[in-house]
């Protein structure tokens, strides 16, 4: 078994009880301070918030605090060239180097990230603060940064997890994480998809594809047990979603097929009344996600949500195949045990994935949207602060994004299309098919791009070990 | 048309093009050229873009030097080659993204060239994970293989091997290729691009005295991209 009293506590955990996040964006100010800041926080000495370790022990924390370094910070702190030389490229040359892989253009495009990502060079270290209650934030904070002597303030970010996990689109979100192999699993849902082997999230650990190794920057106590996260701020236009909603239902409501995808009759089914476009609406969501947005999966409830199905057991095999669309936003991330062309790529590319919506809800009357509401004028900036953590960036992250969301590689039937949700997508070009029972299709036109890309870093998550290491003195 | 050119305009334009001029030119001119401006090799492999049909039917063109330079290292590498036939087989079938691959002798060089779907980095990487020992078998040949097999506990340094041998790809307009010399310089690249035309025969001899092996354009393609799936998909082969 794994000793998780090594590892950050956020990779393996999702601190579901802790709904309020902040991410503290920092620049090393004086390398020997930092590196005291460093050994202060493993045991949360001199002040300095602890880190959150795998192994809460007896007693849960009241707040959880965790960092990741940067390829800079690493350097800023005075880590060995021959230590720097064995992280990955992709890690080295960061985030913004890798924009066309990660669909990372127009508006998208790193040169258009807000302060603090417009300088993605200073950015040295992110630390995470996950708390029950709002002022908690604050209060650990203060203690993370009592003064500048050690780390300047860039630039925060904050996330608050809505009721019922729900996210800005309106679907249910945080319902499934892989589960590795040799680590306890308290919640023991139910999923067909096999458990990841640990190295799918820890270097130094057998991968899942058989007889690779990840290669793990030395001294072992830097890169043992470390991992990698894709900090992502993603932007959602909600309003566009919603409108792109109301176009694709009155297009369905005229299209000769229509009947197929809704039989008439059958609208209340959809749980939004008799209502024959808002149930169109819901249909097209439900397909471009792949879940309804109650959280039914499309692979067991293709017909309408049913609060009965289990949310995790399934796969794209026999019906399932059929019915949850080949392009859907689900199953593009993870096709699971379904058909893709690069036959040894199911379940290799797998991710932890744990996001938080920033800013205000769409409709604050609750969480689900009501066409019956006006749309917001000028929409605020609200979206979803993602961490994407994997133990190769390369084979994991950037894999997923480039060949499966932005180019649809995985399946012939999708090639030359583009992720409907998280996609970067152009109206002009863009396009979705929606199966039908017959076996054909209706193919949707016209997506514009309902997330940008609005900041982001690749930072590596090192294990207590290395940050004792990067914490001794020089 | 009168031409406006000058004695001085013409004698230029025609100087170049003596072989005297060329022989004295390589010996004198262009090393002086390359101690005044000193230009680094270009990357390898297809240029990045997110256009969805620069990223289908890639181009991959390997020219890894044999260590031993002679017939038995020729047949060596050819020998190589022909006992994993079958490995190679599997390894198309079960990576699924590549249309063609072949492997050549030129010289004491074994290349090998493919035509491949996606992004180069997973192309490789789900070669090793399928065929690693073919590739171990082959690159324990060539000049400088060694360091980075087996492949299957080496990978990312393999990827950047694998990567370091693949040829530039020449654009196919000049400013494309002023625009690759800049991106070398990084975060001192003047913007907009220096796009001095007059300039581009030198900045051309000068990469392929650092580059000596190119290849001049991605390849050219008599109908547009598809990916291997969607052919075998559309020639009901299966995918």
């Amino acid at each position: 078994m794994i000793n998780l009293a090594d590892l950050q506590g956020n990779i393996l955990r999702g601190y579901t009880k802790k709904p309020h996040v902040r991410y503290l964006i920092l620049e090393v100010v004086d390398r020997s301070a930092a590196r005291l800041w460093l050994a202060a926080s493993v045991s949360g000495r001199n002040g300095v918030p602890q880190i959150t370790s795998g192994d809460w022990g007896e007693n849960k924390p009241d707040t959880c605090f965790n960092i990741g370094l940067t390829y800079e910070g690493l350097c800023a702190l005075g880590t060995p060239s021959a230590s720097l030389k064995m992280f990955p490229n992709e890690f080295v040359e960061g985030m913004t180097a890798r924009a066309l892989k990660l669909g990372d253009v127009g508006a998208s495009a790193p040169e258009k990230w807000p302060a603090p990502f417009n300088e993605p060079k200073r950015i040295h270290l992110i630390a995470t603060i996950y708390a029950e209650k709002f002022e908690q934030l604050n209060e650990v904070q203060k203690r993370a940064l009592p003064d500048e002597k050690a780390f300047r303030l860039l630039g925060t970010r904050e996330g608050y997890n809505f009721p019922g996990d729900f996210v800005h689109f309106g679907y249910r979100d945080n319902i499934t994480q892989p589960r590795f192999e040799g680590v306890h699993d308290p919640e023991r849902y139910p999923d067909r998809q096999p458990r990841a082997p640990l190295g799918t999230v820890l270097l130094g650990h057998p991968t899942n594809l058989e007889g690779l190794m990840w290669r793990v920057p030395h001294p072992v106590a830097l890169g043992h047990n470390g991992t990698f996260n894709a900090f992502r701020v993603l932007k959602q236009h909600v309003a566009d979603f919603e409108r792109y909603l109301d176009r694709a239902a009155s297009y369905l409501l005229e299209h000769p097929q229509g009947y197929e995808l809704l039989p008439r009759g059958e609208e209340e089914k959809i749980g939004k009344g008799p209502s024959r476009r808002a149930a169109l609406r819901e249909i097209v969501a439900a397909n471009l996600c792949g879940r309804w947005r109650d959280g039914t999966p499309l692979a067991l409830s293709a017909d309408a949500p049913d609060p009965n199905v289990d949310l995790t057991d399934f796969d794209y095999v026999g019906v399932g195949d059929a019915r949850c669309p080949h392009g859907a936003h689900i199953r593009r991330c993870n096709p699971r045990g379904g058909q893709i062309v690069q036959r040894i790529a199911n379940n290799s590319r797998r991710l932890v994935r744990r996001g938080v919506p920033y800013g205000p809800p769409y409709n604050p009357d609750g969480p689900l949207y009501d066409p019956a509401k006006p749309y917001d004028g000028d929409e605020p900036e609200r979206g979803l602060l993602g961490n994407f953590i994997g133990a190769s960036l390369g084979a994991q992250f950037e894999a997923m994004s480039c060949d499966w969301l932005n180019l649809g590689l995985q399946d012939p039937r999708i090639t030359g299309s583009n992720d409907p949700i998280s996609g970067t997508n152009d109206p002009g070009t863009s396009w979705f098919d929606l199966p039908l029972k017959s076996g054909d299709t209706i193919r949707l036109h016209g997506l514009p791009e309902f997330v940008s890309t609005r900041g982001g870093a690749y930072t590596f998550l090192p294990s207590l070990k290395a940050i004792e290491y990067l914490g001794s003195p020089m | 048309m009168p031409s406006d050119e000058g004695v001085l305009d013409r004698l230029v334009d025609w100087v170049h093009t003596t072989d005297v001029f060329k022989c004295v030119a390589s010996w004198t001119l262009v090393p002086y050229w390359a101690r005044r401006t000193p230009v680094k090799p270009l990357p390898g492999g297809p240029h990045p873009s997110f256009q969805h049909g620069d990223n289908v039917q890639c181009m991959m063109n390997l020219i890894m030097p044999l260590k031993v330079k002679s017939p038995i290292g020729r047949a060596e590498a050819a020998l190589a080659i022909a006992k994993n036939k079958d490995a190679i087989y599997a390894g198309l079938n079960n990576v699924g993204t590549v249309h063609f691959a072949r492997f050549v002798i030129v010289g004491d060089n074994i290349c090998m060239f493919s035509v491949y779907d996606g992004d180069f980095t997973n192309y490789i990487r789900d070669f090793i994970a399928t065929i690693g020992e073919v590739f171990n078998e082959v690159v324990k040949l060539v000049e400088g293989g060694k360091k980075v097999i087996p492949c299957e506990k080496n990978v990312e340094a393999f990827i950047q091997w694998v990567h370091e041998h693949d040829l530039y790809q020449v654009p196919d307009t000049a400013t494309d290729f002023l625009r690759d010399q800049e991106d070398l310089k990084g975060d001192r690249a003047v913007s907009p691009v220096d796009d001095d035309l007059t300039l581009l025969p030198r900045k051309l001899v000068l990469q392929l005295r650092a580059n000596a092996n190119i290849s001049l354009g991605s390849g050219y393609r008599a109908y547009p991209g598809f990916s291997v799936a969607q052919v075998r998909k559309h020639l009901k082969l299966g995918w």
